[in-house]
Parts: C-alpha cells; structure tokens; sequence
C-alpha cells in the first residue's frame, strides 16, 4: 500500500516534466499509476471477502502515536477501488481535455495526480491522524487545482474559500480526533470503532469531527463551496467534486458510525444535516441554466443523502449507503465528463442555448442518458439498487427510533423527487431540441479516447445495476460490522419483488417527471422566493470581519511609537514583579543607615544631580549633570571597597563625556522637543513607581540572603591558580575570563558599528598622515624642518581652533600617561588595574592628541588602522583561549611560569597576561575607532562643506 | 570530549572575526574564512548534540576552576539541539548573503562589517545557549544583541536607524532588566552558577522566589517578544536586510525563549506563574496573528505571524508538563528553521518583484515558478499543513494541551487553532495575491498598500499603477460566468500571455536570481521538508530533552558530579 | 544580611531620573537616561554583595574583610559594555541628525497606515460587490437581477433572455 502511495508522490512530482517531454500524452502514463492502484484493490477483493485485513505500519513519530498505519478492508476498498479506479479514467480524459502545449497544464498533472495518491491514503489510514494528515493534503490540492493558473478572481475566490473552509473544518476535526483518541485511548481507527471511550471528551470529540466532516462533504450549512469550485477545470470536477475529496466526509462518517453513531448527539446531525442538505441541493439544481453548477448542486445534494445513510449507523442503511456511494461515483462523474465533453464540442454549458446535440453526439447523448437514469433511480441501474435498498431499509425500521425512520423517509422521498426532475432538465438541457433554439454547432467533434473515460463508467454503473448481487458480498462485510434494527439483513438485488419500496421509487420518478413537466411556473416560483446565496455571503461577511478586527486589535496595540512600547514594558514590570513585591515577598527585618555617613553626603550629590538632568534642556550641561552622577557613583564604588571599579568608572564616564561632546558639537544647543503636560505627568508617575520598586527590590532580595557567596572560597585559588593578589583583576582575566571574552568582542563589534554608521560604506577609511604638502602649505616661513616637530600636524589645524594651553599639556602628559597606561596593564594582576583601565586610559592619552592637534595628530599619534587593534587584540584573546585547549588543559586555563632572567631578576610571569594585553588592544581600538569615526571623519566632513550645511543653532565646540 | 569541543562553538565564530577585520581588505578570504568557520561550528555542535543525546549533559568549568568558583558550560540536550538548528541556519545566511554581496556589491551590505559582525553575533548565540552561569548569559546576551544592533542598522538608511532605534532601545530596557534581577539573584542566593541556583532558590522564602521568576520572565518576555512585550519586533525587523531579517526572526527571539524554558524548568521548577503564562500565550497568539491578517507587507506579516508563533512555543511551556515542553522545544527547532527560510524567500521576492507590498506583487507563480515553490510549501509549512513540522509541532502542542485538560488549556487549544486557520489566511492571501493575481488587479483604492509598498520601495523607485484597460485585457475573463472553461483555458490564456511580458515590463524589470541566494533558500527550504521525515527521530531527542528539563539532576549534576551540593 | 537604607534610596533615585528621560523622545535624552540606569542598575548590582569592605586585594587586606569580589566583577563588566552600547548609540543619533535633521524618536508610519486601513482587497469583497464575471458562478441564480430576468424561462430562446 505505502508503495502505491509513494508511486503517486512520485508520478507527481514528475508530471511536470513529463508534460514538458510528452505534452498532453503524458496524462496516458501518469493514468497507468492510479490504474495500478485500482488492479491491486481488485486483487485485494477475494481476501478482504474471506475477512482478512491487510495492514502495514510503518513508525513516524511514536511519542505522538502518530504512524504510517495504513489497513485494507471491506470500506477502504469498496473507496479505494471508486478512488483509483475514477481518477485513471479521469487523467485519460485529461489527455483530450487539454489542447495541445496549454500553459499550466504540466502544474495541473502534478497537482491531480499527487491529489489521487493523498485521498488513496485517506481511505487507506487506519490511523485517526494520519487520516487527518490526508484529509489536509486533499484540501490543499483542491486549493491548486481550482485556483488554476489564478488569473480570475472568482477562481481565486473559490480556491481561497474552499481552502478556508475545508480547513476550519479540518482543524475542528483534528481536536476531535485527538479528543477521541485520548478517550479511547487508541490513535487507531480500527480499535478507536471496536470500543469507543465515552464521556464528555468522546461527545465532543464526536462533534468536532462532524464538523470537519460536514464542511469538506459541503452539507448545509457550508454546502456553498462546492458549487463555487465549479470554476475548476472539468476533470477537476468530475473527479475532486464529484467522485473523491468530496466523498472524504462521507467515508470518515462511515468509518466511524460503526463506533460513534451512538454517541449522544451523532444522528440527530447527521440525519437533520444530511436531509437538509439533500432538499436545498435539489431545489438548487432545479434552477441552473449552467449544466456544471445544476450537476454541482445535484452533488450536493446527493451528498447529503449518502451521509444520510451511511452516518445512521444501521446494517442495513450503511449497505444501502455504500451502494449508493459507488452509484453516485460512477454516474456524476460520468455526467460531468459529458458536460465536459459538450462544453468541449460547442463552446458553451448554457442549457439556453445548447439545443440537438442528442442528434449530433449520439454517442454522449447515450452515455449520458444511462448515467443519468442512474442518478434518477431508474432500473435496472445500480442507482436504482441503491435508492431501492434505502427506501427498503427505512420501511422496516433502520433506525433505532420509528418515527424518526419515517421523518427521514418522507425527506429522502422528496430529495429523490427533486433528483428525478433535475435529472430530466440535465437530460433535456444538454440533448434535446428545443424550440426556437437553432441547433447548437459543434466545433470539435470529440475523439474517441475523449469519450472513452465517460462511457466506461456509464457502463459500469449499467452493469452493476444487475450484478448488484456480486457487489452484495463486500457491502455485507461493511454493513455486518453496525447493529441490525430490520428484521432481516436485504440484499442487494435489482429485483426484490412486488414491495412497497418499488411503489416509492415509482413515486419519485413520476413526482420527478411531473415537476419536470411544470417547470416555467416552478421556476417563477423560485424566482420569486429567492433569497440570495446567503450562506456564501455570510462566509465573505465573516472574513471581512475577522479583517475589520485586525486592523482594529492592530490598530490599538501596535502604536508604532516607541516611547508606547517602553511605557507598556515598565508597566507590566510594575503590574507582575511590582504586585509580587507588595503581596507575597517577605520585607526586610531590620535595616542599617550607610555603609559610612560620607555613602549618604554622595547620595544626596548624586540624586540631586540626577533630578536635575530631568529639567536641563541644554544637552551639553544635561550631559556633563549625568557625568556628575556618574562620578559620584565612582566615589561610592571607593567607598564600597572597590579601587578596580572606581578606577574603571571614573576612566570610563571621562571617556564617554568626551565622545557625547565630539557628537553632540554637531547638535543644536537645545533640546527642543516638548512633551505634552499629560504626558509628562504619565511618565512621571512610571518612572517614580518603577524608582521605588527597583530601590525596594534590592533590598528585599539582600535582606533574604543567608548562603555564603561562591566567592568566598576565592582569595585563596586566585593566588594559587590565578597568580594574582588583585582578585578583581584574576576574576576577570581568568576565573570569569569567560566574560570577559565575551565583553571585549562586543567592544569589538561595537567599535565596528560605530565605524560602519559614519563610514557608510565599509570598516573605515584610510589613515589621515600629514604631507609635506599640508605643512608646507600651513607652515611656510617657519625655518625647522616640518617633520622633526612633534605635534606638528597641529599646525593644519586653522590658528583659531589652536589652543596653546591644549598643545603644551598634550606635549607633557602624553608619554607619562602612555607609561602609566602600560604600568596599569602589567600590574594590574596584583594591583588595581589591568587591561581595561590601561587601555581607556591609553585611549584618553589618544583624545587628548587628537583635541590639541586634530585629525592628522590622530593618524601620527596613531597610524595604524583600528580594525587591526581590535582584530589583533580578539586574536590575542582567542588564542590563549584556544592555547589552553591546544596545551591540553581546559580553556582559556591560565600557566605560571617562573624564571630568572638575567637583568630582570626572578620573573613571574602569568600566562594570563596575553589575555590582558588583549583586552587592551581592544579598549584601545574602540577609542581609537571612536575618535578616528566621531572626531576625525566628522571633522572632514565639515572641512569639505558637508552636503549638510551647518544649522544656525550648531555649537562647534573648541 | 564535551569538554574540549564545547567552547569551540563560541571561540571560533570569535577567531573567525578576529580574522575577517584582520584582512578586511580582502572580501573573498572574509567569504571563505567565515564559510569555514560556521561549517565548523555546525560540525561541532553536530557532535555536540550526538555525544550529549548518548551520554547525557555535560559540563565544562572554563579555565579548570573547581566548580563553582569558575564559569561553565553546560551542554545539555536542550542546548545542543539548538545549537545544531541555529548553526546550520547560520551557515545557510551566511551562503545567501554572501549570494547576494556578490550580486549587488557592498550596497546592501558592507560585507567588511557584515562578516566579523555575523560571526560575533552566532558566537554570542551560541554562548546564551551553552552558558551555564546566569551573569554569562546575560554576557551572551549582550554580545548577539550588540552585533544585532551593528547589522540591523547596516548601511544607515533611514528606515533602518528608525526601525534600529526602536529595536535597540527596547533590548537595552530588557537587558537592564536582566542584569538587575541578576544583581537581585545574587543578592538572594550569594551565586550565579545556574546548577547551583537550581539548588539554592528553592530554599529562599517562596514570595522572593516568585518575585525573582517575575522579574526573569520579564526580561525574557521582551526578547522573546511575548505579548504585551512584543509590539517593537514588527516594527524593526522588516527594515534590515533580507539575510539579517531572516536570521534575526529565526534565531533572536528563540534564544529568549530558550532562556524562558530555562527559567521556568531549572530555577524556578515550581510552576508559579504558569497561569500568567498561560494566558500571555494565548494573547501572543491572536493578537500577533491578527496584526498578520492586517499587514499588506510581506515582510511584516511574516514578523507578525513570527510574534504569534511565538505564542505556540510559550503556550507549551506555560503547561508545565513534560509533553507541553516536549512540544515547544520541537516548534522552537521547527520555527527557527521555518521563519528563516520565508524570510529568505521574501528576499527574493523582493528582487523578483522589487517591493515586498503585496498589493503591488503580482504574477510571480507565472514568472518564477521556482520561487513559487519556495514560498509556497514553507508558507503551508508555517500554517501547519500536514505533513510538514509545522504540523507536527502544532499536533505535539495540542496533544499536550489536551492532555493537560482545564479550561485554560481548551482555551488555549481552541486559540491555537483559529491562530493555525488564520495563519493559513495570511499566507494564502499572499499566495493568491503576490503568485496568482496578475499584477495590475492590485486594488487602486487600497492607500495603505500603495503607501507600504512606497516605504518598503528601496531598490527602484515606485512604480505608476497600470492603466486600467490594460488590467481589463489582461484580466480578460469572459463576459458571463457561464461561459465555457476550455476557451477561457486556452484562448483567453493564450492571449494573455500574448500581452503579458508588455504589461510585466511596464510594472517592473525583471530581475534575474543570483544562484547562491537561491540556492541557499532551495536548501534551507528542503531541510525544513526534511524535518517532515526526520520528525521521528527529532521528536523523541525533544521529548528526552524535555524530560532530562523536568527532572532536573541531569543538568546538575553535570555541573556538580554525582554529589549535587 | 541586612540592607542600607542610602543606597536602595540612591538606586530608586537613578532609575527614577532614567525612566522618566528613556521614555522622553529625544534621542538625547533617551541615552542620559540609559545612562543613568545603567549607573543604577551597577549600584545595584554592586549592593548585592552585602556590605562595604576593604579592596579585595590580598597583602593589602585580610580575606575575611574585603568587599565580595564577584559583583565587582560583574559590574566592571557591565560599565564596559554600556560604555560600548553608548558610543554606539551615539553614533546612531550621528547618523539620525544627519539624516533627518533630528535627533527625535519617530513613529513607525506604516503602523500608522495599517490602523487607518479602510480598503478592503478585491479577494474579500461582498459578491454582490463584485463585477458579474467574477461573482461565484452559483452566485448567478439569487441575485436580484436574476428576478427581473424573470422572463427567460428556459423554454424561451436564450437571446430574450440574456442579450
């Protein structure tokens, strides 16, 4: 069986190009694929009759109990066999249907084949979700088959329809199915039907799955999709619309009334849907002047029927119902190849203006004529067995309950009346003469193969009208499987002698033929009454709906405005961790004052300056305000006992006060945006309560504490392994020096974006040196040689921007700070220090160069490309953290090595210094990149009459 | 084993960038170098995932401190699952932009940035998902956000510092966040060594705990755009470059969810806030989706359908029952891939068809069969059409909510669902719209899509809309509905096409697909249907990963040795 | 251990200074403010280490008595990040002056556009909206212009009916 799947799959895939090789022949060959099908099932006959069942399982996913179990019996057959056997006849119709090289025909083989394949699968899964499976790729195919090449939109409308429906319905069903499968606790269809659990979850699951069933097999209330799809080529019609996918809800609810039909809700569904939907397709169909839409409106209704009987969960009923379903396979499909064939021939399905081709396509006409006595119910056509089997079964009993039986009865009755005139205005529309009509041309006389597909299944039905007998075997070995409420179990037979059910037939022929014969004033009648397509409507109404509300919901949360978004985040910090706070956690016991009084003297500077910041609009004071704070954090992180972080805050707030002033010199003075007063009030409000959260927090979280730190245990190992005293600075380049690693190629990539958001175009550009040329042109008369000068670009800087003070102290300190700067690196193992703050400081040696002699300065104080710093320092970093690994050790494991080197003494040195060194060269190329982008290139730009003219407001800042 | 190869994931990626800015001068060893790199990641984690599966988590303590003075790392099934996932789409960018560098130069993406950047970015991916020490992740963290904040702004146009600042600010908030209540942890528990809280929380009183769990859960919220926290990833992701938008939907805001598993397994075991989380899930799911049905932008629908999905993955979580996180771990791994493929494909989309503005789309099914295909079975993919993962992830889920019973979790069944259905709308509209509709049928009066497709407009400038007798002819439908098929599938086709390359030239240029961008696409797009049979397998390491989360001694005692303190 | 009372006050101070500046919309201010948290949120974490002590540096002092080491750590790792992410920034709102001469916050327009969407998409209109070809075939047989057609009665030549 998975073999056969996996042919179809693969036929699929290959149609397209076998379209593209063999043109419209290679529907021939890809028909040979379902037509292998169809002679396996047929094989399959005799021992599914003996009773035995073929299974095969592959496992897929087993924690889902979701597996490839496929299983053969007496139903799956009897679909599988209509399945195969009508879409090989299909696809050798397609093999006429197109012309020649039609565009998109290669897409359509694909998409029709690999549709064969999934809904062989349907009818072939035993398990509940594979099924499922399935059912979905069905829809999804329908979805490509209707929407054809998509050019028009009604196409389109039905595809999208039909594949929103289908799959609404689908979903509703997968929770069914899960909600039964968990209840029975088996995923098996065979086990879930032999004991069906029970309770709550079974009814509903039950529901569910008939929702999913009554969508995809268009009943009333979603019966409108179906005739919507008619815009579907033919085949399509004739083979998704009319014979399979269709029918995929009436086998589920076959396969599950054995189980289900009891549980509390099912028949009233089923039978109230299915009656219903049997009466609105009738009376539909009855006034289509379109042959394809009154055989569609003919389906739906058929439809209904079927679900009827095959969901009452009667022996007798279900065999009536899958006679029925074979019937209806073969004659609609037949009728819609002919509509097909006529549309083929003479350019038009208007029953209007088609008029004697019975004459001219004696052949079709024939064809046609026998399947739709089939559908009418006329003997000897299986059609007939099957309503007559029907009618037999509601007369004595078939349901549990009488008068239901009857209810039931009378609709069926009524349904086959309305069938029986529609089928006579089909016959009449696509064959007779009419008067005043000329005789309709026909173009393209169909080719024989054309009319083969058609006549083969009018002949079966024909023949298995008599042998219906032979079919009696395999319908008994469905129906033994439901309760008998008759009597005794029927056969099928075409003759059953003189019953009241032949009277009833009878009845709906003659009723049938006399509406036939009424028709003008029937059709004012439905004219008149008319009430619009409104479940349709109701679908599109709904989908505008559900947009409306989009946009709406859309609309509201999504402002669009940051300051929105950050306001709704803090709220929730207040509403969830804030409420948590009030309610549950416990408070502090006791509290201390300070640390030392002088912790509260900076407090009150630091929060002082902090609510100052809040009124500044001058943005250079509002920074420098900030920076206050920030160097009062420094002192408190002294006073805290932490030189390292001191030291680091205070290099960093300096550094990061000269960048915000190296950008902010190109910003107007003012801050000029205005908040609104409510707004502000707002904002107050978040920002007070989120202060006293965070500041409470704190504390009730330390006031918790009674485990010892981690690093309590540190002091000793850090001068063991680590080989440092500074246990700040060993933690940082070796018991965290993880972290670090980390935080330096951040600087790395940050450096990186800084540079790539002034040099658009890549890292940077090259280094600025000074020519003689630029000395020369800024410094003649002057009698020293240019170059021996240190600090002589300054001289390109324009005498207004010099500053005498600037270059004298830069002259100075530069050398002593470079110094200092390394001596914080090296010592920083034992001493405060160490690879951060010797690099910032480094890098505040660079900005003062670069503030007393401009951008040239920056290229002679440093020429070399900052990428190659920062590369070179994450290389640094890397490596002795890969060394480690290489060494055998972990990574980034730190070595000690101590010797005594002749001028220096003993030396010890610690291997984790390169690690260091790296640290450094990065800080100091993130300066370096800063100033080079910020300061340098922003310099140039407004040296060369940036296209961006300086505003009034702009401060340069020297 | 674990413990020489488990750094390598992140020290690589960082050697590799070291490299690429040493010879910035020279794109084709930066391509080839990086290539290498992410190849050997993937190998890494590939083994990684092998031996973890076979013998359980493992740690390592960086620099061979005794633990838990040290950093570790700890890789566990969880983490070397996402480890593979995030590197093979790595690699499967990387291929696709460096694709498209070649094909449009260093406009769209200076390659000299975009390569040491990208490289930094998967290493600190790698190192949020093997961190072992809660401040290291933060570290991890810090690094992806920072590279992410470098590519999203790439080439500085306008729309990306706009969209870039929204995206920056609001993760500099939620790191803040992270980072107090890290200071919060420690001020508790006096450690930061994940293992060792697993153990030391639970002896705190059980308000601090929830408060503690709050204040992560928010943190983690925002990165993992978790509704109300979600509102700024539609309105950033969308500007990026086609490659940066595609990993940053893929893999981004997984890591937060990551770390909300995390949270919720290892620290804080007891399940306090799976109501809030519950209920958070199901408003992630419909209002994100609902955001999607509303977008005309490709792009930003997928960004959209992205936050909703998002809701999937908490929603399992938020079950707090193994099957539950079986589920979201599978989406994660499922999504990841997914979400970077459509991304991808919007890509080249929007070089096929030069805007992203589905109303201004049109036609592609006809003029890029190819690309047809990759949209269209990841976009069912994405609605969760069986067979693909998207399905299974979906099934998984629902099983497990309906396992778990209580209204809350049918509630959250039943909003999966109309999520998945409307999911499948979104898509299908862009499917019927941008692939089937031809090009002129784009509706006139609809302003918001012609405004979008202006904004979303950077390669050529907008085009006019067609005049409207030639979107008669083109649409050329018979005059009566009732008029026969077989003409209107052959003439009427046939005149069409007649007209349509006049008409197509006049909508846009066509652009032809460089074949590494498809290629790439075509690739990823594969191993997302590869997932369909691979689903098994894959399956049952997410459960075992699941359970190896629940019961938590796997992990701690990895770090601790068999004596877990 | 029991809490200070100065330095939750400090922190509460900072975070209240820096939200009240990160929900402001002029980029300027929004990085002050993100400084300031940042500084609150180092205190912050710096407090968590109990109280003050000596410098964890061994010679200068006893191992009993130093400050907790590790939050130093961590915290001079988290100045030097934020001191990377603000140059960054800064370098962005460069890039935004330069750009549109403002240094502002913008809203995202197309969100905008998306909330004031009215048009619907000819894929979802009504039917009866729709021009008759592309009205759903079904949909012919109940339209109102379906009643006054009333005369073509099938038996009738079609041309009477529908010209």
């Amino acid at each position: 069986m998975l073999v056969l799947l996996l042919l179809h799959l693969f036929a699929g895939l290959l149609a397209p190009a076998l379209v593209r090789w063999w043109g419209r022949q290679a529907f021939l060959a890809l028909a040979l694929v379902p037509a292998a099908g169809f002679g396996w099932v047929v094989t399959r006959l005799g021992p599914v009759l003996a009773g035995e069942e073929q299974r095969e399982t592959v496992p897929w996913i087993p924690v889902l109990d979701l597996a490839v179990a496929l299983r053969l019996d007496a139903l799956a057959l009897a679909f599988a066999a209509l399945v195969t056997g009508v879409g090989a006849l299909v696809l050798v119709y397609c093999a006429r249907y197109f012309s020649p090289g039609e565009e998109g025909t290669g897409r359509f083989a694909g998409c029709l084949t690999a549709f064969a394949g999934s809904m062989l699968g349907l009818v072939l899964a035993d398990d509940m979700l594979l099924l499922y499976v399935f059912w979905e790729l069905t829809t999804v195919f329908s979805f490509l088959l209707i929407g054809g090449s998509g050019r028009r939109l009604a196409a389109r409308r039905a595809a999208s329809q039909a594949l929103i429906l289908t799959t609404a319905g689908g979903l509703a069903m997968l929770v069914g199915l899960i909600l039964i499968g968990q209840a029975s606790g088996s995923y098996l269809l065979s086990e879930v039907v032999a004991d069906p659990g029970s309770g709550t979850a079974m009814t509903v699951g039950a529901a569910l799955v008939l929702a999913g069933a009554v969508t995809k097999s268009a009943l009333v209330p979603f019966h409108f999709w179906l005739p919507a799809a008619m815009e579907a080529p033919t085949p399509v019609s004739a083979y998704l619309h009319a014979a399979a996918m269709v029918k995929a809800g009436v086998y589920l609810v076959a396969r599950l009334a054995p189980g289900l039909a009891d549980v509390p809700g099912w028949r009233p569904v089923v039978l109230g849907l299915g009656v219903a939907t049997m009466l609105v397709g009738g009376y539909r169909a009855l006034r289509q002047k379109d042959l394809k839409l009154l055989l569609a409106f003919g389906t739906v209704s058929q439809l209904g029927f079927l679900v009827t009987l095959v969901g009452a969960g009667s022996a007798e009923l279900a065999a009536a119902g899958l006679t029925m379903t074979l019937a209806h396979g073969l004659f609609k499909s037949t009728l819609f190849l002919t509509v097909g064939v006529v549309d083929h021939a003479t350019g038009t399905r208007d029953l209007r203006r088609l008029s004697g081709l019975g004459r001219r396509l004696p052949v079709l006409a024939v064809i046609g004529t026998a399947a739709a006595a089939s559908m009418a119910g006329l003997p000897p056509l299986l059609g007939f067995v099957g309503k007559e089997a029907a009618f037999t079964a509601l007369l004595d009993g078939g349901l549990p309950d009488r008068t239901v039986a009857v209810v039931v009865l009378v609709g069926l009755v009524a349904g086959s009346v309305l069938t029986a005139a529609y089928t006579a205005r089909f016959l009449w529309g696509a064959f007779a003469r009419k008067p005043g009509i000329p005789d309709t041309a026909v173009e393209h006389p169909p080719e024989a193969l054309f009319l083969a597909a058609p006549a083969v299944l009018a002949l079966t039905g024909l023949v298995l009208g008599p042998a219906s007998p032979l079919l009696d075997p395999l319908v008994a070995a469905y129906a033994e499987t439901l309760p008998l409420y008759a009597p005794e179990a029927e056969h099928l037979a075409l003759w059953h002698g003189w019953q009241p059910a032949l009277a009833l037939s009878a009845l709906t022929v003659l009723g049938g033929a006399a509406l036939f014969a009424v028709r003008g004033p029937v059709q004012r009648l439905q004219g008149r009454v008319a009430v619009g397509a409104s479940a349709d409507e109701g679908y599109w109404n709904v989908v505008q709906g559900v947009d409306r509300l989009s946009v709406l919901v859309t609309g509201t949360t999504q402002r669009g405005s940051l300051p929105a978004y950050l306001g709704t985040i803090l709220v929730v910090v207040l509403a969830l961790p804030g409420t948590l706070l009030l309610t549950r956690a416990p408070w502090p016991g006791e509290w201390r004052a300070w640390d030392t009084p002088v912790q509260a003297v900076v407090g009150v500077v630091v929060v002082t300056a902090a609510a100052l910041t809040l009124r500044i609009r001058q943005r250079l004071s509002a920074v420098l305000v900030v920076g206050v704070t920030g160097y009062g954090i420094a002192v408190v992180f002294a006073l805290q006992g932490a030189p390292d972080l001191a030291l680091t805050q205070f290099l960093v707030e300096t550094l990061t006060l000269v960048v915000f002033v190296l950008v902010l010199r190109k910003l107007p003075k003012d801050i000029s945006e205005r908040h609104k007063p409510r707004e502000r009030a707002v904002r107050g409000v978040i920002a007070v309560s989120v202060g006293a959260f965070m500041g409470a927090v704190g504390a009730v979280a330390l006031a918790v504490r009674t485990a010892t730190p981690v690093s309590a245990d540190w002091p000793g190992p850090a001068y063991a392994f680590g080989g440092g005293k500074n246990i700040v600075n060993v933690t940082l380049v070796d018991i965290r020096a993880w972290d670090t690693i980390g935080e330096v190629s951040l600087l790395v990539v940050a450096a990186t974006g800084v540079a790539s958001l002034v040099f658009l175009r890549g890292r940077t550009g090259g280094v600025d040196r000074v020519t003689r040329a630029d000395l020369a042109r800024s410094s003649e008369g002057s009698r020293r040689a240019p170059r021996d000068r240190w600090l002589a670009a300054t001289a390109t800087l324009d005498p207004a921007r010099r500053s005498v003070v600037l270059e004298v102290i830069t002259r100075l300190l530069f050398h002593t700070i470079m110094v200092f700067s390394l001596y914080l690196l090296f010592s920083g193992h034992n001493e405060p220090g160490g690879g951060f703050a010797g690099g910032l400081v480094a890098g505040l040696a660079l900005v003062l160069r670069y503030l007393a002699g401009g951008r040239y300065e920056l290229g002679e104080a440093a020429p070399v490309a900052p990428g190659l710093l920062l590369g070179s320092g994450l290389l640094f970093a890397g490596v002795t953290g890969v060394a480690g690994l290489l060494l055998g050790g972990g990574v980034l494991q730190t070595a000690i090595v101590e010797t005594t080197l002749p001028v220096l003494g003993s030396v010890k040195l610690v291997t984790s210094l390169f690690f260091d060194c790296g640290v450094y060269l990065i800080v100091v190329g993130l300066v370096l990149d800063v100033l080079r982008s910020l300061g340098a290139e922003l310099d140039r730009q407004e040296d060369q009459e940036d296209p961006i003219e300086l505003s009034p407001g702009e401060v340069v800042l020297r | 084993m674990i413990e020489v190869l488990a750094p390598l994931p992140v020290l690589l990626p960082l050697l590799g960038a070291a490299g690429a800015l040493l010879v910035a001068r020279h794109p084709t060893f930066q391509r080839t170098l990086s290539t290498v790199v992410l190849t050997a990641v993937l190998a890494v984690s590939v083994v990684l995932l092998l031996v973890a599966d076979a013998e359980g988590a493992g740690a390592v303590s960086v620099g061979g401190w005794p633990v838990p003075l040290g950093v570790v790392l700890v890789v566990d099934r969880l983490s070397a699952l996402m480890l593979v996932v995030a590197s093979t789409v790595a690699l499967g960018v990387l291929v696709f932009a460096v694709g498209q560098g070649a094909a449009d130069g260093s406009e769209e993406t200076p390659l000299s940035i975009f390569h040491p950047t990208f490289l930094v970015l998967v290493a600190g991916v790698s190192n949020a998902f093997l961190a072992g020490d809660l401040f290291n992740l933060y570290v991890g963290f810090e690094i992806l956000l920072m590279a992410s904040y470098v590519l999203l702004t790439l080439g500085g146009t306008a729309a990306r510092i706009r969209g870039g600042i929204t995206y920056i600010i609001v993760s500099l908030t939620s790191s803040l966040l992270f980072l107090a209540a890290i200071g919060l942890v420690y001020a508790a528990t006096g450690t930061v060594n994940m293992a060792q809280l697993a153990v030391r929380l639970g002896e705190l009183p059980e308000g601090t705990q929830v408060l503690l769990q709050s204040m992560l859960l928010v943190a983690f919220g925002i990165k993992a755009a978790v509704f109300p926290l979600s509102a700024w990833l539609p309105d950033s992701y969308p500007t990026a470059p086609a490659p940066v938008t595609a990993v940053f939907a893929g893999l981004l805001t997984k890591v937060g969810v990551y770390a909300l598993i995390r949270t919720q397994t290892l620290l804080f075991p007891g399940g306090a806030l799976d109501d809030v989380l519950l209920w958070a899930a199901l408003a992630t799911m419909v209002v994100g989706i609902l955001g999607a049905v509303a977008q005309s932008d490709l792009r930003r629908m997928l960004s959209f359908t992205l936050v909703s999905h998002i809701g999937y993955m908490v929603f399992g979580i938020a079950l707090g029952t193994a099957a539950g996180l079986a589920g979201a771990i599978f989406y994660v791994a499922h999504h990841i891939a997914i979400q970077t493929t459509l991304f991808l494909v919007a890509g080249l989309v929007e070089r096929q068809g030069g805007t992203t503005a589905v109303d201004r789309l049109g036609g592609l099914a006809r003029r890029s069969p190819l690309l047809a295909v990759l949209f269209f079975v990841p976009a069912m993919n994405l609605a969760g059409i069986p067979p693909l993962s998207g399905f299974i992830g979906k099934l998984g889920l629902l099983e497990a909510g309906v396992a778990h019973g209580g209204a809350a979790a049918y509630t959250l069944v039943a909003g999966g669902v109309v999520t998945s259905l409307l999911t499948l709308l979104a898509v299908g509209r862009v499917w019927t719209r941008a692939f089937w509709r031809s090009p002129n049928q784009a509706p006139v009066e609809d302003t918001a899509a012609a405004a979008a497709a202006a904004a979303t407009e950077r390669r050529r400038p907008a085009d006019e809309g067609v005049p409207s007798d030639d979107a008669a002819s083109d649409d050329a439908p018979p005059r009566t509905a009732l008029q026969d098929a077989w003409r209107r599938h052959t003439a009427v086709a046939t005149a069409t096409e007649a007209q349509m390359p006049p008409a197509a030239g006049a909508v846009r240029a066509l652009r032809p697909l460089p074949r590494t961008m498809v290629g790439a696409t075509a690739a990823l797009m594969a191993l997302t249907v590869a997932l369909t049979g691979l689903a098994g397998p894959l399956y049952g390491l997410a459960d075992r990963a699941a359970t190896d989360l629940f019961d938590r001694t796997p992990y701690v005692s990895s770090v601790f040795g068999e004596e877990a303190p | 251990m029991t809490p200070t009372i100065v330095l939750p006050v400090m922190i509460g101070g900072l975070y209240a200074a820096g939200v009240y500046l990160l929900l402001d919309r002029s980029l300027t201010r929004v990085l002050l403010g993100f400084l300031l948290l940042g500084n609150a949120t180092n205190l912050l974490l710096l407090s968590a280490g109990g109280p003050s002590g000596l410098a964890p540096i061994l010679g200068y002092s006893d191992a009993d008595e130093i400050n907790d080491p590790l939050p130093q750590a961590l915290v001079l790792t988290a100045i030097v990040i934020t001191f990377g992410i603000s140059a960054f920034l800064l370098a962005i709102i460069h890039r935004s002056w330069r750009l549109a001469r403002n240094e502002v916050v913008g809203t995202d327009e197309e969100d905008r556009r998306v909330a004031a969407r009215r048009a619907t998409d000819a894929d979802e209109l009504d039917p009866d909206d729709l021009a008759p070809e592309d009205r759903a075939a079904m949909h012919a047989d109940s339209l109102p212009a379906d009643l006054e057609e009333l005369a073509d009665d099938v038996d009738l030549p079609a041309g009477q009916g529908a010209p």
